[in-house]
């Protein structure tokens, strides 16, 4: 488990983070979204015990990262994979990972096995002896998540793993998140792709030097925008709308073409009341369905964007 | 802070790795000490031998038949042959075939004697063997001097002695090749975030940076000395008579001297690569690292201070004090969080 309790960290008079509360479960895939400088690099960082928290602290597995003795065993078991791979690029693939997995202290026996597998996986096993500053930007980056994954850590952080990558390569990325999801590893990623975060999370923290807002998209939907109900009628007449706007649970209402958009407070009560009241005066209702809010409008509102 | 040396050795031998793939590296490493140790002793030491006259150590042969002695007195114009001249002081005299012993010997002419424990001035001695003896303003053609230093072996000895300079200057300079593309190499490649956040210590990090810069300058040093060492006996023995290294000055210097030099030079490459944010800086900053070395040698080189053992322990001695500092420097200055923030 993750908690931060109060994190924040300065830099020269320059907030970067400042009161952060969070709490991931094991085996939980979270995104941190945010505008550049929103401090989600060096939350990370800070996570990672790279860099020391000015306020607050954090908790890994239960272990204080202030603590010297505990920040050791906190980075073994953790695998970051930083915004640029940041690769040796004169040694192999196979070389890079052996670095690594020596300093994570992988037995020779487990290390083999492991390097193999991650390489084999990722499609660089014919390429392990070249030197991977010949590689393209993809596959540098499959080299460093293998990298981030050369322990088995149990917990992941990513740092925008998919930026700068072609779309092939960025979906050969993702589905490789989605399996390390399926075996149960915690994901901490940081991305500025939101199709990415949705996909991949479960639950979703929106970070501007403070955190906005943390849920899964549907509650900060929900909680951004309601929970509204598109009712698709043949033709609307002001009298529904008056009708809807009198009912007890109906929180807002308004025409889109002819569409009603009702936003009540428990859809699966309120929906079929509001269906009958519409037929009961005439209405022909095409059709129902909920009004999704995209991330985008949710990460949008709440950075100030729109 | 805890120092685990399979952690220090897995960062060694993976830096060793990386210099094998650097060609500039590579290149350093084994020109340098080329051009050092083999291209200037040459360049060096032979114009002394062909500029000065040999010398040699052998006495004449001069069949002296002694019939006589002369002591305690002073001697004005008087010829004197076969005579053995003990405590005299000779003035305007012709001296041949004598055995002369602390004598003092002004405006004289000496031939095919044998001269020890005197002092001459403003004489001819021609064709005498001349032990522990000083002569001024005076002619010796044919004579040999036994038991002091010629000046061909007195020249040849200094000349040695700047060689060391250039076998010092190996390991205050290749540190700082190597370091430049080590430390800044690393912050451009941006490679320095996925190896702190591994389970290592601030300290083994730099212990394996420093170990993997310090072993092949040292060895590199080392094996440049052999060389050196050959190519000045080669040159100066049929001259001199005798190897003239390595003697205890030189084996000093070798190995202890240089890699305290390298060590100090690693650690401020530290220190200065914690400022810097690109190779070639790095590397000029880095070249200030030389001047103690070149400022030792001028100093010996013009008079001031001689080249011997004990000026040389207390020059080791310096050197790792300096180590010290330059080690409690490089330990402040590789802090994780100094490194991601500050190391741009």
């Amino acid at each position: 488990m993750i908690e931060t309790v109060g994190l924040g960290r300065r830099f020269e008079g320059t907030v970067a983070v400042e009161d952060l509360n969070l709490s991931i479960k094991d085996g939980e895939a979270f995104a941190f979204l945010g505008p550049n400088g929103a401090g989600k690099t060096t939350t990370v960082r800070m996570l990672c015990c790279l860099i020391a928290p000015t306020t607050g602290t954090a908790y890994i597995n239960k272990l204080d990262l202030r603590d010297a003795e505990s920040q050791l065993k906190i980075r073994q078991s953790i695998g970051l994979l930083p915004e640029n791979p940041g690769l040796y690029e004169s040694l192999g693939a196979y070389r890079n990972l052996d670095f690594f997995a020596r300093l994570y202290g992988v037995s020779a026996k487990d290390r083999e096995k492991r390097i193999t597998e991650l390489l084999k996986t990722l499609n660089l096993w014919d390429r392990r002896e070249e030197a991977v500053g010949k590689f393209s930007k993809g596959m540098k980056q499959k080299v460093a998540i293998a990298r981030a994954l050369v322990h088995e850590p149990e917990y992941i952080f990513l740092d925008e793993p998919t930026a700068a990558l072609d779309p092939e390569a960025a979906k050969t990325v993702r589905d490789f998140l989605l399996e390390l999801k399926k075996e149960g590893r915690t994901i901490f990623l940081n991305t500025h792709n939101l199709d990415e975060a949705q996909r991949v999370c479960d639950r979703i923290g929106v970070l501007r030097t403070r955190l906005l807002a943390v849920g899964t998209p549907d509650e900060l939907a929900s909680r951004f925008f309601g929970r509204a109900t598109l009712f698709q009628l043949r033709e609307v007449r002001p009298e529904h709308l008056q009708a809807l706007r009198s009912m007890p649970n109906v929180l807002d209402v308004r025409q889109e073409d002819s569409s009603l958009i009702v936003q009540v407070s428990d859809p699966k009560h309120d929906n079929p009341a509001i269906v009958s009241r519409l037929v009961a005066m005439g209405a022909e209702v095409s059709y129902v369905e909920e009004v999704k809010r995209s991330l985008e409008d949710i990460y949008l509102k709440l950075v100030g964007g729109g | 802070m805890r120092l685990r040396w399979d952690k220090v050795s897995t960062i060694v031998r993976k830096e060793m790795a990386e210099y094998r793939k650097n060609r500039y590296i590579l290149l350093t490493l084994i020109l340098m000490p080329l051009v050092m140790c083999t291209v200037l002793p040459l360049v060096y030491v032979i114009p002394i031998t062909l500029l000065s006259p040999p010398p040699t150590d052998q006495p004449l042969d001069l069949s002296i038949r002694v019939e006589g002695l002369l002591e305690d007195q002073q001697l004005v114009n008087v010829s004197i042959n076969n005579y053995r001249i003990e405590n005299v002081e000779l003035v305007n005299c012709a001296v041949g075939s004598c055995e002369i012993v602390n004598c003092t010997i002004y405006s004289c002419v000496v031939s095919y004697s044998n001269i020890s424990d005197s002092q001459a001035s403003s004489s001819i001695i021609s064709h005498c063997n001349i032990w522990s003896s000083t002569t001024i303003n005076t002619i010796n053609p044919g004579s040999v001097f036994l038991g002091v230093e010629s000046e061909l072996e007195q020249n040849l000895k200094l000349i040695v002695n700047a060689l060391l300079l250039f076998i010092l200057l190996i390991p205050s300079v290749l540190p700082t090749v190597i370091a430049s593309y080590s430390f800044v190499g690393e912050k451009l490649s941006r490679s320095l975030e996925p190896l702190l956040a591994t389970p290592t210590t601030d300290l083994e990090l730099l212990m394996g940076k420093t170990m993997a810069i310090l072993l092949p300058t040292v060895l590199i040093t080392w094996l440049s000395a052999i060389p050196m060492i050959i190519i000045v006996d080669v040159v100066t023995q049929p001259l001199l008579g005798y190897f003239l290294l390595p003697d205890e000055i030189w084996l000093l210097a070798v190995i202890l001297i240089a890699p305290l030099f390298a060590v100090l030079s690693v650690l401020l490459n530290v220190v200065i690569s914690s400022k810097v944010t690109d190779v070639r800086s790095s590397q000029q900053i880095g070249g200030i690292i030389v001047l103690p070395a070149i400022a030792f040698f001028i100093i010996t080189l013009v008079g001031l201070v001689i080249l011997s053992l004990t000026n040389m322990l207390l020059f080791a001695a310096i050197i790792l004090a300096l180590d010290a500092l330059a080690f409690y420097l490089a330990v402040k200055a590789f802090k994780r969080e100094e490194i991601l923030v500050r190391w741009r």
